[in-house]
């Protein structure tokens, strides 16, 4: 389905072309059903051959026909293939007459693996990695790149082309439902709805869809009306030891009755933890419910309401040194035990309800019309231990690591080694009374809150609000003017109330959590109403809020967002040539509104801030060839202006309506050219792209050492460029159900620009640096003159240091070079097998600007050397990883009505658990000894699970 | 048919499989149960109580040492082996680091003298409620002093329990680390805390200086009540150019002392609060109180291109004296009692009431107060600590200065 748009061109091409026909003859006709529960297969592919060149191709209608008219005599081979079957092949003879073929039944190609759902491995929660819950690339298909890639790279965390999730335009029933705040795909609010989600259009690329002028990292439109989940029932049961221990599923879906109305549901539960990191774990239940009603032939509507509410604990990162210590990479300092329990401290917990009404206008075959309105409400919590005034609770608190203690180099000045020993004891993970130091210690919590004498806790857990309501309305239309043109257009209008807010979610032990500002305190501990979070509610009661469970506390803002949006698309065809043209305008206000007053900023804390508008716009243009043959040729280009997201514009919104200096809108041009081919059960693509983003802004804050203060800092002006190739070669491989598949993905993509930082201290919103981040691009390199006793001696001329090259750096987080063999098989019983072997490499670690500064690369004498420059600007790459999985699968049919089968799939079976998938520099710096320079503090790391399978065992009738 | 029969008896015989049930073991997701109160400790819980007096007078000035045998370095005498082998003191928390005027240390005292313990962590307070008993096994430990310096103008400094500072840079170091630091401090029973009455010191109280540690006096490191203090128009202060840079070196330090820049402030340099926040010190500093002021330490001083000594006033720039760090500092408030005998309050720049103005009347030696602290001996010289701005009275009206 993703190649619907390629599917109509060549129909059209096809009727472009009576000529081929050479004398009229014959007709061949038949229906393509699946061979499994003989489903008519729509959309599906027919071409036919004559001598090996394709002469005519055309596609299945709803009922799984089809026709080729016009046929000479002769001998022909017929071609069949749709999205999720393996292709078949027929010779046949036209004689004159009609050739009715009767039925071609196709092999479901994924019957096995998409029961899988390898897209699941995705769904890691690693908040703050800034890791989200999204598959790579959300579509399967005889594309064997973005097939594999799709399904088969997500354990790494691969993005492909290196771009990051918000650029991927996700769509439910044509309506673009990435998040306001964010610009993330919205996955998780239907996360669990394998079946009722599975239906979807995609494009890849810069593709145009029927829905909007999408990005340049393809679009996904998830059709989610009832009609589109396959028809009967459903049950599996899954397990897995990657994420969670169990998913039932069950799905029931009525398919278009004679009545006009359609009906569906499904329904799911993942629990229980895995294999490998403790404390992550899955409580949750999805639901769907869908109906429609085809009124008469021109007028359909359409009722969706899904929500996938429950809880998951999440993982954090740590250094490699506790890594080591724990001798495991897996270890996950969120959690600790509490009465032998396993408590995790880090839990989101959501319920985010969505509703979808539909209507569908199609008055005739030229011309259909849809408009959808799609709300969304709920809350979406994440719980984090908050503490005042008291001890650190994390174990992993960089203190209570043996190199704070010793570190070997004499200039850390960091010589206890005797107490670095003790350090090393309390981390022995063989010692089971050490796992109060070595995780959570919750007993501890509880009992500094329950000993304090006036009831007050010290320790709480926080549950951080990020509550959206939103309504969004979206309509498309498609009119085929011509035989050769198709004019699409359409808007969207997109209203957004977001309220960030966190509130009490557990005294531990205590009666009340007082609503002061800790951070405040440490510069304003002699001012009272300055460490007020609620600065009315002190000067109402002259004394801080007691917040009980449940209540608001800390922060309190209201983020609103209007956004309007028309578009308009051409598709022209002449011959075997064809062009799409698109674009849209449209314009996004935000602006902060506060609902607490802070004692740090009475005035500019509550109340509305200023509002941002930008006028938003993009085009694209398309230029495809097709060759007889099986051969496609396609450029695209496009051009995109952006208005930046809600939580990258303001410098502290927790705090105030500061906004981030300069603020513009993110450019982004990107081109890219592919061939590919398809015949006979040959597949193969390569797509070169080159893609250029400009003024991002990219916000963070910090504990700046060298200010003792908790800082805002916000860097502007970040260009990245993304260039590479990507191909998939998909080919029968000597033995019939045999197949070898390759992709290779291998790019460049870096940073181009010298980005703007602005340094705010967060207490006071007193700027303390406005400048350029020098070493954010690349870093200088510079020309060794000799190295004696492990000193390098640094070449000098006239004008210094001689540089001796820029070493680039790149965008982080996603292997840039990816590839991956599989051979597959299958038989006709109803087997399957899969080997495949990856190979991943040039991953790198997400920088932190300030160890690009001069600031940071000069240390405390101010002078800059190559060797400081060298040392902290340096970017790390990754280690490159080779993986080996397998998969094998069989179903059973009962008296063709029943269905039961399973499939296993077992990943990294080299049990490599040394894959480092991402992580992030700390932003802390150590002073030498001699106060002359800074060290780093070590980087945090997130590691790829070992060896894990998935088994799934299905029941359908 | 027999086929799924056998599929089915093979799931089944599988799922009965021990390591399948441990594999699919149910994670916890309900409400959680408070845990159980912590251990708390007695007497009888130890074999050897020593006092904190007893303890002290094993400490030999310039020599730290593991207790409780000390290396090849030092070793104290085999009484003091005997003494240390095995051995806990015991004593009530007489300090809080809430108001932030105490931090990563506590006091305890017992009959014969307070001692300092060096934990390392914040918010304390928490952990050891003022007025609980606290238990501190001594093996593992160390036994040093602070604030010790020879000649006539030096004396004494406290003895504190820490852990071993190899670099030498101090005689201990902060324990840090939570396994060392809950392997060797015990706590007693909260429940049964009671605050400790501070001791009334009597100006014939105060020990010499010279020579006194807590061996000799049961009132240093107690909690202890001072009255009829008078302000000796002195401050101490040590401020510095820039932190990040090597705080040691006279190139960076300026201090406000009874020697440097006095003409115009006299021996206050202008300060009127007990300590000063940062922006209390951008107060002073814009106000111009330090302008005569040398950057330097001792007979050191900075000098400019010139060869000129480099006074603060040099160094104002636009108004924002850009040279030098605005921080929090901590002020030493010089009092002597009747008899003269002088007591420095030192007062932290990030303790809630660092900003505290000292009376007027006060000020001007009119009224008298009554302080209650701990007393510590610092080269020799008292220096004197509160919990609290409460521990701050007037001698005559027992009225907090602070209300």
């Amino acid at each position: 389905m993703r190649y619907k748009l390629l599917l109509a061109i060549m129909l059209l091409f096809s009727v472009l072309l009576p000529s081929n026909a050479q004398g009229l003859a014959g007709t061949v006709t038949g229906t393509v059903v699946s061979r499994i529960g003989r489903e008519p297969i729509d959309n599906a592919l027919v071409q036919i051959y004559s001598e090996g060149q394709e002469i005519w191709s055309t596609k299945t209608d709803v009922a799984g026909r089809f026709w080729i008219v016009n046929v000479a005599n002769g001998n022909y081979m017929l071609s069949f293939s749709a999205d999720g079957y393996a292709p078949s092949m027929v010779n046949i003879v036209v004689e004159g007459y009609e050739k009715d073929l009767r039925f071609i039944s196709l092999l479901p190609l994924n019957a096995d693996r998409d029961e899988l759902d390898a897209s699941n491995f995705s769904e890691l929660d690693m908040d703050d990695s800034g890791y989200n819950d999204n598959p790579t690339i959300l579509f399967g298909s005889n594309d064997p790149y973005t097939s594999i890639a799709g399904y088969g790279f997500s354990s790494i965390r691969y993005l492909n082309r290196g771009y990051s999730s918000e650029t991927q335009d996700v769509y439910l029933a044509g309506v673009r439902l990435n998040d306001a705040m964010t610009g993330l795909s919205p996955y998780g609010l239907w996360s669990g709805l394998n079946e009722a989600t599975r239906s979807k259009d995609t494009s890849i690329g810069l593709e145009m869809a029927d829905y909007g002028v999408g990005g340049f990292n393809g679009t996904t439109n998830i059709l989610a009306v009832p009609e589109s989940v396959r028809s009967g029932w459903r049950f599996s049961v899954l397990s897995n030891s990657a994420l969670y221990r169990l998913r039932l599923m069950a799905t029931y879906a009525s398919g278009p009755l004679d009545n006009g109305w359609s009906y569906a549901f499904n329904a799911s539960a993942r629990l229980g933890g895995n294999d490998w990191v403790e404390g992550l774990y899955y409580r949750n239940f999805a639901f769907y419910g869908g109906v429609s009603k085809k009124i008469d032939p021109e007028n359909s509507l359409a009722l969706v309401a899904f929500v996938s509410p429950g809880q998951r604990g999440a993982q954090n990162a740590s250094t490699q040194e506790v890594y080591d210590l724990m001798g495991d990479n897996m270890y996950n300092s969120n959690w600790g035990y509490q009465n032998g329990k396993v408590r995790n401290s880090r839990v989101r917990k959501t319920f985010e309800p969505v509703a979808l009404l539909k209507y569908d206008y199609t008055p005739s075959s030229e011309f259909s019309a849809t408009a959808a309105l799609v709300f969304r409400t709920g809350w979406n919590g994440y719980t984090a231990l908050d503490w005042y005034d008291a001890m650190d609770p994390r174990p992993d608190y960089y203190r209570n690591l043996p190199s704070y203690s010793y570190i070997e180099d004499e200039d850390y000045n960091r010589a206890n080694d005797e107490k670095a020993a003790w350090a090393a004891e309390m981390w022995n993970p063989a010692i089971s009374a050490y796992s109060n130091y070595q995780h959570i210690n919750w007993d501890r919590l509880y009992n500094v809150n329950m000993n304090n004498p006036d009831g007050r806790s010290k320790y709480a857990v926080e549950e951080r609000h990020k509550d959206q309501n939103e309504l969004d309305l979206a309509g498309n239309l498609k009119w085929k003017a011509s035989e050769n043109f198709t004019l699409k257009a359409g808007y969207s209008l997109r209203l957004n109330r977001t309220e960030y807010y966190k509130k009490i979610a557990d005294l531990l032990g205590g009666q009340y959590y007082l609503n002061v500002d800790q951070f405040a305190e440490r510069d304003f501990a002699f001012d009272e109403s300055k460490i007020q979070n609620d600065l009315d509610y002190y000067l109402a009661h002259g004394t801080a809020e007691k917040i009980g469970k449940g209540g608001k506390y800390g922060y309190d803002y209201i983020a609103r967002l209007r956004k309007a949006e028309v578009w308009t698309g051409g598709e022209y065809t002449r011959g075997n040539f064809s062009a799409t043209a698109s674009a849209r305008i449209g314009g996004e206000s935000f602006w902060r509104e506060g609902l607490m007053c802070k004692g740090l900023f009475p005035e500019s804390s509550k109340g509305k801030s200023e509002v941002r508008s930008f006028l938003t716009y993009a085009g694209k243009l398309g230029l495809q060839y097709i060759v007889n043959g099986g051969h496609r040729i396609a450029a695209d280009v496009g051009y995109f202006n952006d208005a930046p997201t809600f939580e990258q514009s303001f410098l502290s919104a927790r705090t105030r309506n500061d906004i981030v200096r300069n603020l513009t809108t993110v450019k982004t041009v990107s081109t890219d050219l592919t061939y590919q081919y398809s015949n006979g059960g040959y597949n193969a693509r390569i797509t070169g792209y080159y893609t250029k983003r400009m003024d991002q802004t990219d916000l963070m804050s910090f504990y700046d050492d060298s200010q003792n203060s908790f800082t805002n800092f916000a860097m502007t002006g970040i260009d990245q460029r993304h260039m590479g190739i990507e191909m998939g070669v998909k080919v029968p491989f000597f033995v019939e159900g045999l197949t070898l598949s390759a992709v290779l993905s291998l790019g460049e993509h870096i940073y181009t620009s010298t980005p703007h930082m602005v340094q705010a201290i967060d207490n006071s919103a007193e700027i303390i640096r406005d400048e350029e981040v020098p070493y954010w691009q690349s870093h200088p390199v510079y020309k060794v003159w000799k190295i004696e006793d492990g000193v390098t001696y640094y070449d000098q001329d006239a004008d210094g240091y001689i540089v001796d090259h820029y070493q680039k750096h790149y965008v982080p987080s996603s292997p840039q070079l990816a590839s991956e063999l599989a051979l597959n098989y299958r038989t006709n019983s109803y087997w399957f097998f899969e080997l495949n072997g990856q190979y991943f490499a040039h991953s790198h670690l997400d920088m932190n600007p300030l160890y690009r500064t001069h600031f940071a690369c000069s240390g405390g004498d101010g002078v800059e050397t190559p060797s400081e420059i060298e040392y902290m600007a340096a970017q790390e790459e990754f280690d490159p990883a080779f993986l080996l999985n397998c998969s094998i699968g069989k179903s059973w049919y009962i008296k063709r009505t029943y269905n039961i089968g399973f499939s296993l799939q077992v990943n990294n079976m080299l049990n490599n658990t040394w894959v480092k998938t991402g992580g992030y520099e700390q932003t802390r710096l150590i002073k030498s000894a001699g106060k002359d320079r800074y060290y780093r503090f070590d980087p945090k790391y997130f590691y790829m699970q070992g060896a894990n399978y998935m088994l799934n065992i299905y029941f359908r009738f | 048919m027999k086929k799924y029969i056998a599929i089915f008896a093979a799931v089944l015989a599988l799922c009965s499989c021990q390591s399948l049930k441990e594999e699919f073991q149910p994670v916890f997701t309900g409400e959680y149960q408070a845990p159980d109160a912590y251990r708390y400790y007695q007497d009888s819980d130890f074999g050897k109580i020593i006092t904190i007096a007893q303890l002290a007078s094993c400490y030999k000035t310039g020599n730290p040492f593991e207790m409780p045998a000390g290396d090849k370095k030092y070793s104290p005498t085999d009484e003091q082996k005997a003494l240390l082998a095995g051995a806990v003191i015991k004593g009530t928390v007489i300090s809080t680091d809430k108001p932030g005027n105490f931090y990563k240390s506590f006091f305890i005292q017992d009959q014969t003298g307070g001692m300092e313990i060096k934990v390392g962590k914040n918010g304390l307070y928490n952990d050891y409620l003022p007025g609980q008993t606290v238990y501190v096994k001594l093996d593992g430990l160390t036994l040093g002093m602070y604030g010790f310096k020879s000649g006539n103008y030096g004396g004494m400094g406290m003895v504190q329990i820490g852990f071993a500072d190899p670099s030498g840079e101090y005689e201990t170091s902060y324990m840090e680390i939570g396994y060392l630091i809950d392997k060797h401090i015990l706590r007693g029973n909260p429940a049964e805390a009671v605050p400790a009455e501070p001791i009334e010191m009597k100006e014939s109280d105060f020990p010499d200086g010279k020579t006194a540690t807590q061996a000799k006096s049961r009132f240093v490191g107690s909690l202890v009540t001072i009255r009829n203090l008078r302000y000796s128009d002195e401050i101490f202060c040590l401020l510095y150019l820039d932190s990040n840079k090597d705080k040691k070196s006279y190139t960076n330090r300026i201090f406000l002392s009874d020697t440097n820049g006095i003409e115009k402030y006299g021996k206050t340099h202008g300060i009127k609060t007990l300590a000063m926040s940062e922006s209390q010190m951008k107060e002073y500093l814009y106000a111009g109180c330090w302008d005569d002021c040398l950057v330097g330490s001792g007979n050191e001083y900075l000098l400019d291109d010139n060869g000129n000594q480099v006074s603060v006033g040099m160094l104002r720039g636009d108004g924002s004296y850009p040279a030098i760090e605005k921080a929090a500092y901590s002020v030493s408030q010089y009092f002597s009692t009747p008899s003269g005998i002088e007591v420095q309050i030192r007062t932290s720049g990030f303790c809630k009431f660092a900003n505290y103005p000292i009376p007027a009347d006060v000020l001007d030696g009119s009224r008298r107060i009554d302080v209650t602290g701990i007393l510590s001996i610092y080269n020799g010289s008292f220096q004197f600590t509160v919990n609290s701005a409460d521990d701050f009275v007037y001698s005559d009206t027992k009225e907090k200065l602070y209300k």
